[in-house]
């Protein structure tokens, strides 16, 4: 048709002629500018014509395509370009449709330049607004087309243009993306049938980044870093419904070219997710990984192993709430991969290492995700992990060994998430549920495992840093050598020691006693013994403390242990006395225990910590007799009367130990022997009852009665019924005053109480402003105790400063 | 100002190294690229025909074989109007990746796209380890049109794109034809149900 007319332009249209005029004779010189002014300025002034100004380019562009006059089709596009960009009008959309008409055209030609330049055109496009939806657009072709750009490999082509392309191919998906993300009415741009072509050219590219890194910078653009700035664009745009369409491409891109082994490249994948995801999402990608860990719960650990790797990156990342939801779910799953991790039986060293180190892989990610949880879901974490720990029977100890091998695994979690755990108050940290059974693994028959569950004791007792200090048993002359930090514990720990304190008491003393111990495992119950005597040693709790060592010290000497094990618990022991002695500070009790020391130094030393504690110890280390003479022992009478001159209540101490802890079932084993223990020990103190015959009278306290002194009996009597009758009416008075009494009533008797409060706090500050021997305070007296300690540095709460 | 009259998509899929780039090239370019490296993921052709004298457009999209791709070539399938499933002749194992191959169109394409067979390296006549006759029984059984082409030897290459143009223009017209009855029944405005079902089954 134009050549028909091209001897007579002057009968052509007007706005043929304007387009026609743009071209210039010699198409090196390029768009004749003042025409196109022209015709922009036409197209501009009658908008309705716009739509056939494109339709006529469009049509010379496609016959200058095919005739390869390249000049003429670059002159095409640059005037689409500027109208596209100068004209605003609602008939832009049949315009658009010429537009998006020759860039395919172009994109179709096997001419890299005009490829090129197709591009640009199309991310101009797409980046100007329209204000009226196309529905009826497509955008199939273009992602076919630009995905196949990035992959752009022809032989016959230089590199440079290679990179060209693959660069257009990536700025051309964006636009598409850019172009559609934000419309609904649009081409759903998430739709499968696009990501799965989109994602894997973006990650293809990405890739390169990792092999060329060292490379030095071209001038250029990289391939590999518009790849990156192209997916980060993606991936932020992605909603709650969309963001699985990239991760699951990406899975699969991952899994089809087997980069999760090693997964450098996984992990930059996922850390860059993990940045550009709206932060309200991450936890969907954490998710979708479980989920695809799952999926490969048959593939070789290492690979696993590898996944797991990238969720516990991906979880360091995916901070604070926004993993709440699927908090429990991620341990679910991890925890379940653990165990079938462990149930799976290899003999080929290889796998046996590769499931080993996934082992780690979890339990590191445990740790990792716990360590972003808030605190209080810490605790729930580990009761949960708690809650799977398997119960060993003795029946079948074949079957077992996996049992304790996951035993010690989820020991081994709970010890990293503990870890993680910052103590504030030891009732939020130890709650019951969590605080028995914590402690009934603590008597496990596997040493290893008891001295795990001795250090999560120690990371969650310990507050003020103290158990690194404690690693080793030492004696120092003085204990400000150990630099230790001590805080007055606040009153709940108190109450909380009152309940649950014998439970404590009662396992270290039975923990003592464990044959198969190590020094591993006294050094870490030294540890434990000490953090709870700094952590909540006051008062009560520091003569409790004080009667579990000399009753341990009395075990030790009754109980037939070996040597090695007997020598460690008295040095260890002597450790602790030194250590207690000096926090109550009376040179009576302080005396005696250098004596004692000094004693053994003389006449035996390996029941000091030197030589008890001493890792290359040989049989010679140790005399042929164990002769343990009184003077190489604690006294609990001198102790006694020390304490006494200073006005402790010393009355619990004279009381053997008594080692059952309350409210514990008697009746499973390890409960019952103790109780022979504790009886027998009772019993030592008046004839030397020890026979087997009498157990099944001592399992219930009440049966032995005849056997027993008055005192002892009388103390018996005195702490339990009779004070839980006490308590309970104590209860009941209040409850009924509350309930019943007016309100003004109670109000008064608040003031009332509160005004007592004040005295009292009047009178004990001016007892302290007294000389020091005032008798008057009693050991329940923590500022009287706390003053007499001068070598520390005291670190008095808020609620005292004021 | 369209320069054509139907706009066809062709994807090859087949194993690596059977010759399909070879196949698109020769028949776009007519040429023979000796020593031609494995492709990258996907890559694009354009080529026109004359069918009956009308122009059929055909977009050729030559996949990748190796399997490392089969993420991305797989969102290809799904669009295409006709498959061109290659193997080489000259070797057995790529004619017994055959069935996975329909596996996956099976499962990726769209339910009844014209499909292909085709025996590539038909020139390697002394080294040939799949008879005519298997790759033939194979297609008929499996409801696949079957050829053997040499992309070297410009052998039945352009018959090849030739018939699956032919064929997809038959199809199309004949689709085109029944949406318009079906449309004209339908503004009948007193179409039976039965009508409407027997419609659905039809196309």
């Amino acid at each position: 048709m134009a050549e028909l007319c091209g001897c007579c332009s002057a009968f052509k249209p007007r706005y043929k002629r304007l387009v026609d005029s743009i071209f210039p004779a010699d198409p090196q010189e390029g768009l004749v500018k003042s025409n196109m002014d022209k015709l922009t300025f036409f197209a501009m002034k009658s908008p309705e014509k716009l739509d056939r100004i494109g339709d006529y380019l469009a049509q010379r562009l496609s016959r200058d395509v095919s005739r390869q006059r390249n000049g003429y089709v670059r002159i095409a596009m640059e005037a689409m370009d500027n109208l596209l960009v100068t004209c605003h009008a609602p008939t832009l959309n049949l315009f658009v449709e010429s537009f998006l008409k020759m860039v395919q055209k172009l994109l179709e030609c096997n001419e890299p330049q005009l490829q090129v330049l197709a591009t640009s055109s199309f991310v101009m496009f797409s980046n100007k607004e329209e204000d009226t939806p196309s529905y009826h657009r497509r955008y199939d072709f273009f992602v076919s087309k630009f995905s196949a750009m990035c992959h752009n490999n022809h032989q016959d082509m230089e590199d440079q243009i290679k990179t060209r392309l693959r660069v257009a191919g990536l700025q051309g998906l964006q636009g598409v993306v850019r172009k559609t993300v934000l419309d609904d009415l649009q081409v759903n741009i998430w739709d499968k049938t696009h990501m799965d072509k989109i994602v894997p050219s973006l990650l293809f590219n990405l890739e390169g980044s990792m092999e060329r890194a060292a490379e030095s910078p071209r001038e250029e653009e990289r391939p590999c870093d518009v790849a990156e700035t192209v997916f980060r664009d993606l991936v932020c745009r992605a909603s709650y419904g969309t963001i699985n369409a990239i991760i699951r491409p990406v899975l699969m891109h991952l899994d089809n070219h087997q980069l999760w082994v090693p997964n450098h490249f996984a992990v930059h994948c996922f850390k860059i997710i993990m940045y550009s995801v709206q932060a309200q999402y991450g936890y969907v990608v954490v998710e979708m990984l479980m989920e695809h860990l799952d999926q490969n719960i048959k593939q070789d650990a290492q690979i696993k192993a590898s996944i797991v790797n990238v969720l516990a990156e991906t979880v360091l990342i995916a901070a604070g709430g926004s993993i709440g939801p699927t908090v429990l779910e991620v341990f679910n799953t991890l925890l379940r991969h653990l165990r079938l991790s462990l149930d799976s039986d290899t003999s080929d060293p290889q796998k046996k290492s590769d499931e080993k180190n996934f082992q780690e892989a979890v339990i590191n990610t445990i740790g990792e995700f716990a360590n972003h949880l808030p605190d209080y879901q810490k605790i729930q974490i580990l009761m949960f992990v708690m809650g799977k720990v398997p119960k060993v029977t003795d029946a079948d100890p074949s079957s077992n060994n996996k049992e304790v091998l996951l035993q010690t695994m989820l020991m081994k979690t709970i010890l990293k998430v503990a870890t993680k755990y910052k103590t504030v108050e030891m009732s939020s940290a130890f709650p019951s549920s969590f605080l028995e059974p914590l402690l009934k693994m603590s008597m496990v028959p596997d040493s290893g495992t008891r001295k795990i569950v001795q250090e999560i004791l120690q990371t969650l007792l310990d507050r003020h840093d103290n158990a690194a200090k404690l690693k080793t048993v030492r004696i120092p002359k003085d204990i400000v050598q150990l630099d230790l930090t001590m805080e007055e514990a606040p009153r709940q720990d108190f109450m909380f020691m009152k309940k649950n304190g014998s439970l404590f008491y009662w396992h270290l003393y039975e923990n003592m006693q464990q044959s198969n111990n190590k020094v591993d495992n006294y050094e870490a119950l030294y540890c434990t013994m000490v953090l709870l005597l700094l952590e909540m040693g006051g008062g009560e709790v520091r003569m409790e403390l004080l009667r579990l060592a000399l009753g341990i010290q009395k075990m030790a000497i009754k109980n037939s242990l070996p040597v090695t094990h007997q020598s460690a618990i008295l040095a260890l022991v002597s450790a602790y006395m030194n250590l207690i002695s000096q926090l109550y500070d009376i040179p009576l009790f302080c005396e005696h225990v250098d004596s004692v020391i000094a004693a053994r130094t003389k006449k035996a030393s390996h029941l000091l910590p030197d030589i008890a504690f001493n890792r290359h110890n040989t049989s010679r280390s140790y005399p042929k007799n164990m002769a343990v003479t009184d003077d190489l022992l604690f006294d609990v009478d001198v102790i006694t009367s020390a304490l006494e001159a200073r006005g402790h209540d010393t009355s619990r101490l004279s009381v053997p130990f008594v080692t059952r802890p309350s409210g514990l079932d008697a009746k499973s084993k390890p409960y019952t022997v103790d109780m022979n223990i504790s009886m027998s020990d009772i019993h030592s103190t008046i004839t030397d009852f020890e026979s087997a015959t009498t157990t099944p009278i001592l399992v219930r306290r009440g049966f032995s009665a005849e056997e027993i002194t008055f005192d002892s009996m009388k103390k018996i009597l005195e702490v339990n019924p009779k004070q839980r009758e006490e308590d309970e009416e104590n209860r009941r008075r209040i409850i009924d005053s509350f309930r019943n009494g007016p309100f003004e009533e109670i109000v008064a008797k608040n003031e009332q109480r509160a005004q007592q409060i004040q005295d009292k706090v009047d009178e004990i500050l001016a007892m302290i402003a007294q000389p020091q021997h005032s008798p008057g305070g009693s050991p329940r007296k923590p500022i009287i105790e706390e003053e007499s300690v001068p070598i520390y540095e005291i670190q008095f709460p808020e609620l005292f400063v004021y | 100002m369209e320069d054509y009259k139907y706009l066809f998509k062709v994807v090859l899929i087949g194993n690596a190294g059977v010759g399909k780039t070879c196949l698109v090239r020769r028949f776009t370019q007519g040429l023979f690229p000796p020593g031609q490296g494995a492709t990258i993921g996907v890559d694009f052709m354009i080529k026109t025909v004359e069918i009956d004298g009308e122009k059929v457009k055909l977009q050729i999209w030559d996949t990748a074989g190796q399997e490392r791709f089969r993420s991305i070539t797989q969102g290809y399938y799904r669009s295409a109007n006709a498959l061109i499933v290659v193997y080489d002749i000259s070797c057995q194992p790529t004619f017994d990746c055959l069935p996975q191959w329909l596996k996956e169109i099976e499962h990726y394409a769209s339910t009844k796209v014209f499909s292909y067979l085709v025996g590539n390296k038909s020139d390697r006549a002394s080294q040939r380890e799949i008879p005519a006759y298997v790759g033939e029984d194979f297609a008929r059984l499996h409801d696949m049109e079957f050829i053997e082409t040499s992309a070297k030897e410009a052998d039945n290459v352009d018959s090849l794109f030739y018939d699956i143009a032919k064929e997809l223009t038959r199809l199309a017209r004949q689709n085109s034809l029944r949406s318009h009855v079906s449309e004209t029944d339908l503004s009948g405005g007193s179409t039976s149900i039965s009508s409407i079902s027997s419609c659905c089954r039809f196309s």
